[in-house]
C-alpha cells in the first residue's frame, strides 16, 4: 500500500513539474511593427447591448486596419483594482492604447502611472495629456425613436426602463420623451429605474410594472434586450438602446439609437499610429456618423419614416435642435427660456452634463 | 472485485496537505480537459497563468492588491466555517466595513491630527461595521436556529444596495458633492491625504509595494491561530464545531459562542472592508460595477476551504489564488473565455471539499476470491461440542 502511494505522489508530482517545466514553445511571437490597441469593457463583448456596440467598433478598426493593428479586448472588468491590474497586464505585454469604455475607468492615478499608454475613455469627463475623453449625441437618435414611439403608441402612454438617475440616463429620458411628444402631442413618459446597467430580470419586472400600469409602448436606456423580449411576448411595440437587437423581438421592434462607435475609433487609432494623436474632448454627431437610428420593424409605418427622416435632416444641417427653450420641468417651471439651446458642458443643471431634471410630460422622479 | 469505501480509523497527517495540494491538481486537471474542449492549449496556458501571475514586472504588486482581500475574506469564513458556522455573508460584512471605514477615515482625517489616528480610526470602525451586520445572521442563529447560510448570503444584497444608494442614490456624507465632474456620475469623497493607509515599497520587479492591508491580514491570521490553538474560547469553539452535544454537556455557552464567532468573522471581513477603502480605492465605491462586481467574499470562501481553515494556510492560498485572478485578467481575451478563470476556481472549490471525503475515508478495493474446499471446510465455524 505505502508504495502505490508513494507511487501516486511522485507522478502527481512529475506532472506539476511537467506543466511548469515545458518548453516556451507555446508563446507567440507579437508582430513586432502592429500597433497594439486593446479595449476594456465592463461587460460581456456579447450583451446584445452597450459593450457589444463597442465590440462592433473595434472589429471595424480590426476590418479596416489589418495586419497593421493588433487589438485585444477584455470583458467584465470592475471599475478599481481590477481595471488597475488589467492596464498593467496590458501595459506588459506591449499596449499602446487603450478604449475604456466605461465612467470611472480612468483615473488620474492610473493615466500618471503609464504616461506613455493613450488613454481614451468613454462617457467620461478626465482630461490630460494622455487621456481623452469621447461620447456623442445620442440624445439627437434617442429622440427621432421617442418620435418613433410617439407614433406607435395609440394612447399617448408610453413607459422607458432605466438604470440610474445620472444626468446621462436624465437626459437620454428627456430626449426620448420630447421625441415622443413632438410626434404625438401631449403625451407622457412613465419611467421606472432598475439601478443596474445590466439585469435582465430587473428589466423585465420594470417593464411588467410599465405596462400594468398602462403603458402601450415599451423603450429603455439599459443594456440588454430583456424588455423586448417581454414587449414581444405580449405584443406591445419596443424601442431599444444601444444596439440592433431586432433578432430578439422581432415584431415589436421599432428601432433604436444606436452608436458607431467603429468610426470614432478607426480615426483615433490612425492618429496615434501617425503620431497626430491629442487629448481632447470629442462629441459626436449624426454628421459624422457617430450615432444613427437602427433599422426601422415592421410597426413604423412608411409616412412615419419620411417624418422621422425629415426631422434627421434639419438635426443634421444645424436647423433643428431637441434642447432648444422653451423647456419646462415636470413642476411646469421654465428651466430653458425660449430660444435658448442646452450647451453640452456650460451652465451647470442647464448643461447636457449637468441635467437633473425631467421634462413636462415624463411620470417618475429623476432622483430615482 | 470490490471497491469499497470505509472510515478511516486514524487521519494521518501528510493527508493535511496532499488532500489540498491533489485537489488543486484534480482541478487543472479537470480544467485542462476544458480547455482541450474549447481548444485551447493547456500547458501552455498555465505556463502563462503562472508568469502572469508572479513572474511578469509588477506582477507580484498587483497580485496583492487582488490577495490581500481576499486574505480578510479567507480569514473570516475559516474562522467562522471552523466552528461549522457557514457565513457566508462576508462580502456584506466587507461592504458595511468600507462604510463605516470610510466614514471614519473622512470625518477623522478631516479633522487633522497625528498621522497613525485616522487609520487606527478606520480599523476601529471598519471592524465595527463588519461586526455588527454579522451578528443579524448571528443572533437569529444562536436564539431563534435560523440558517445562517441563507441569512447571511441574502443579507449581501441588501449591504449592496446600501452601498450604491449612498453613493448613487442619495446626497449621503459619503458621496462627492462639490464640482463638476460629482455632478456628471456620482462619485465618493476621496480621502483625506492623513487617512490614505501607506504601503512598503520593494525595488523587485519594477516596484513591488505591500500595502498596510496586508500585514493587517497576516496580524489577523496569527490572532486567529492563537485563538483558536491556545485560548479556551478557541478551544470550546472547535469542540462546538465537532460535537455540539458534547460541547454542551462540558458546558460551553452555545449561543454566546455562535454570536461571539460570528462577530468575530464580520469583525475581519469588515477590517477587509476598511482595507479597501484605505489601501486602494481611498474613497467609499459605491458603483456597481466597481467593488460589488469583483466578488472577493465569494472567493474567500475558495480560499478557506482550501487552506483548510488554518489561519496562515489561508493566507498562503489568498496569495496563490491572487495570483490566479491576477493571471486570469491577463489571460482573457477575444479567444479566451472570461469566465475560464471562474470555472478553475469552482473546479478548485468542488474538489477541496469532494477531497474532504478522502481525508475521512479511503476507497479500498479488494479481489473477491474463490474459496477452496479445504479452505472452506477449513472456515466453516466448528460445530458446537456436544
Amino acid at each position: 500500500m505505502k508504495r502505490r502511494k508513494l507511487a501516486l505522489a511522485v507522478s502527481l508530482l512529475a506532472l506539476l513539474a511537467l506543466v511548469f517545466a515545458s518548453a516556451g514553445a507555446g508563446r507567440t511571437v507579437a508582430h513586432q511593427a502592429a500597433f497594439k490597441v486593446a479595449w476594456i469593457y465592463v461587460g460581456p463583448h456579447n450583451d446584445g447591448g452597450w459593450s457589444q456596440a463597442h465590440d462592433q467598433g473595434r472589429l471595424y478598426v480590426q476590418k479596416m486596419l489589418g495586419s497593421k493593428v493588433q487589438t485585444t479586448y477584455k470583458e467584465n472588468i470592475a471599475v478599481g483594482s481590477q481595471f488597475n491590474q488589467t492596464v498593467a497586464s496590458l501595459a506588459a505585454q506591449g499596449y499602446q492604447m487603450i478604449f475604456a469604455t466605461s465612467y470611472g475607468f480612468v483615473t488620474p492615478e492610473i493615466a500618471a502611472k503609464y504616461p506613455n499608454i493613450k488613454f481614451e475613455q468613454a462617457t467620461g469627463t478626465l482630461v490630460t495629456k494622455n487621456v481623452s475623453e469621447y461620447f456623442g449625441r445620442a440624445e439627437d437618435t434617442i429622440f427621432l425613436s421617442g418620435m418613433a414611439a410617439g407614433y406607435a403608441s395609440k394612447t399617448g402612454k408610453i413607459g422607458d426602463v432605466l438604470a440610474f438617475p445620472i444626468p446621462e440616463v436624465v437626459r437620454h429620458a428627456n430626449a426620448f420623451a420630447l421625441g415622443a411628444q413632438y410626434a404625438h402631442p401631449g403625451a407622457t413618459v412613465r419611467v421606472v429605474w432598475t439601478h443596474s446597467w445590466f439585469n435582465p430580470a430587473a428589466e423585465k419586472k420594470a417593464a411588467q410594472s410599465l405596462v400594468a400600469a398602462g403603458v402601450d409602448v415599451l423603450g429603455q436606456n439599459v443594456d440588454s434586450p430583456a424588455t423586448g423580449q417581454y414587449a414581444e411576448s405580449i405584443g406591445v411595440p419596443w424601442v431599444g438602446y444601444d444596439s440592433n437587437a431586432q433578432k430578439f423581438a422581432p415584431k415589436s421592434w421599432l428601432t433604436a439609437s444606436v452608436y458607431n462607435w467603429g468610426i470614432y475609433y478607426l480615426q483615433r487609432v490612425k492618429a496615434a499610429m501617425a503620431g497626430t494623436w491629442k487629448p481632447g474632448f470629442y462629441y459626436g454627431t449624426i454628421n459624422d456618423g457617430y450615432t444613427k437610428l437602427a433599422p426601422y420593424g415592421p410597426g413604423v409605418s412608411q409616412a412615419n419614416q419620411e417624418k422621422i427622416a425629415a426631422v434627421e435632416k434639419k438635426i443634421e444641417n444645424g436647423t433643428f435642435y431637441e434642447f432648444t427653450g422653451p423647456l419646462y420641468d415636470q413642476s411646469g417651471k421654465l428651466r430653458v427660456a425660449n430660444g435658448v439651446k442646452m450647451d453640452v458642458l456650460k451652465g451647470g443643471t442647464n448643461s447636457l452634463y449637468g441635467m437633473n431634471w425631467f421634462v413636462k410630460g415624463v411620470i417618475g422622479s429623476p432622483k430615482g | 472485485m470490490r471497491i469499497s469505501v470505509e472510515q478511516r480509523l486514524r487521519r494521518p497527517r501528510w493527508l493535511m496537505f496532499a488532500v489540498p495540494l491533489g485537489s488543486v491538481v484534480f482541478a487543472f486537471l479537470v480544467a485542462a480537459i476544458v480547455l482541450v474542449a474549447t481548444g485551447h492549449d493547456p500547458v501552455s496556458t498555465y505556463r502563462q497563468l503562472f508568469d502572469a501571475a508572479f513572474l511578469q514586472r509588477q506582477s507580484v504588486d498587483q497580485t496583492l492588491i487582488v490577495a490581500t482581500p481576499l486574505a480578510f475574506m479567507g480569514l473570516a469564513a475559516a474562522a467562522a466555517f471552523r466552528m461549522k458556522l457557514y457565513n457566508i455573508g462576508a462580502e456584506g460584512q466587507m461592504y458595511l466595513g468600507a462604510i463605516t471605514g470610510a466614514a471614519a477615515g473622512l470625518y477623522v482625517g478631516g479633522r487633522g491630527g497625528p498621522a497613525p489616528l485616522p487609520i487606527a480610526a478606520m480599523v476601529v470602525a471598519g471592524m465595527l461595521g463588519g461586526l455588527a451586520w454579522a451578528l443579524i445572521p448571528g443572533i437569529l442563529r444562536a436564539f431563534f436556529k435560523t440558517n445562517e447560510i441563507l441569512t447571511s448570503l441574502l443579507l449581501n444584497y441588501v449591504a449592496g444596495l446600501l452601498l450604491t444608494y449612498l453613493i448613487f442614490e442619495s446626497q449621503s456624507y459619503w458621496r462627492q458633492t462639490k464640482g463638476f465632474n460629482a455632478s456628471v456620475f456620482p462619485t465618493g469623497k476621496q480621502l483625506p491625504h492623513s487617512a490614505v493607509w501607506p504601503g512598503w515599497t520593494l525595488h523587485v520587479q519594477g516596484g513591488t509595494t505591500i500595502p498596510l492591508g496586508a500585514f493587517f491580514a497576516v496580524g489577523a491570521a496569527a490572532v486567529l491561530w492563537i485563538l483558536y490553538r491556545l485560548t479556551r474560547f478557541g478551544f470550546e469553539a472547535t469542540v462546538l464545531g465537532d460535537s455540539p452535544r458534547a460541547a454542551r454537556y462540558a458546558g460551553v455557552r452555545i449561543r454566546r459562542k455562535i454570536v461571539a464567532v460570528m462577530a468575530l468573522s464580520g469583525s475581519i471581513a469588515g477590517l477587509g472592508g476598511a482595507s479597501q477603502v484605505g489601501d486602494f480605492s481611498h474613497a467609499l465605491d459605491g458603483d456597481p460595477n466597481g467593488l460589488q462586481k469583483v466578488g472577493y467574499g465569494y472567493t474567500g470562501i475558495v480560499v478557506a476551504a482550501l487552506g483548510r481553515y488554518n489561519p496562515f494556510s489561508v493566507v498562503l492560498i489568498a496569495f496563490l489564488l491572487g495570483g490566479l485572478e491576477n493571471a486570469g485578467n491577463t489571460l482573457q481575451g477575444p479567444g479566451f473565455p472570461a469566465g475560464l478563470v471562474g470555472v478553475i476556481q469552482g473546479i478548485i472549490l468542488f474538489s477541496a471539499l469532494g477531497g474532504e471525503i478522502l481525508t475521512r475515508h479511503r476507497v479500498r478495493i479488494t479481489r473477491r476470491t474463490k474459496p477452496t474446499k479445504a479452505a472452506a471446510s477449513a472456515t466453516r465455524s466448528p460445530e458446537p461440542a456436544t
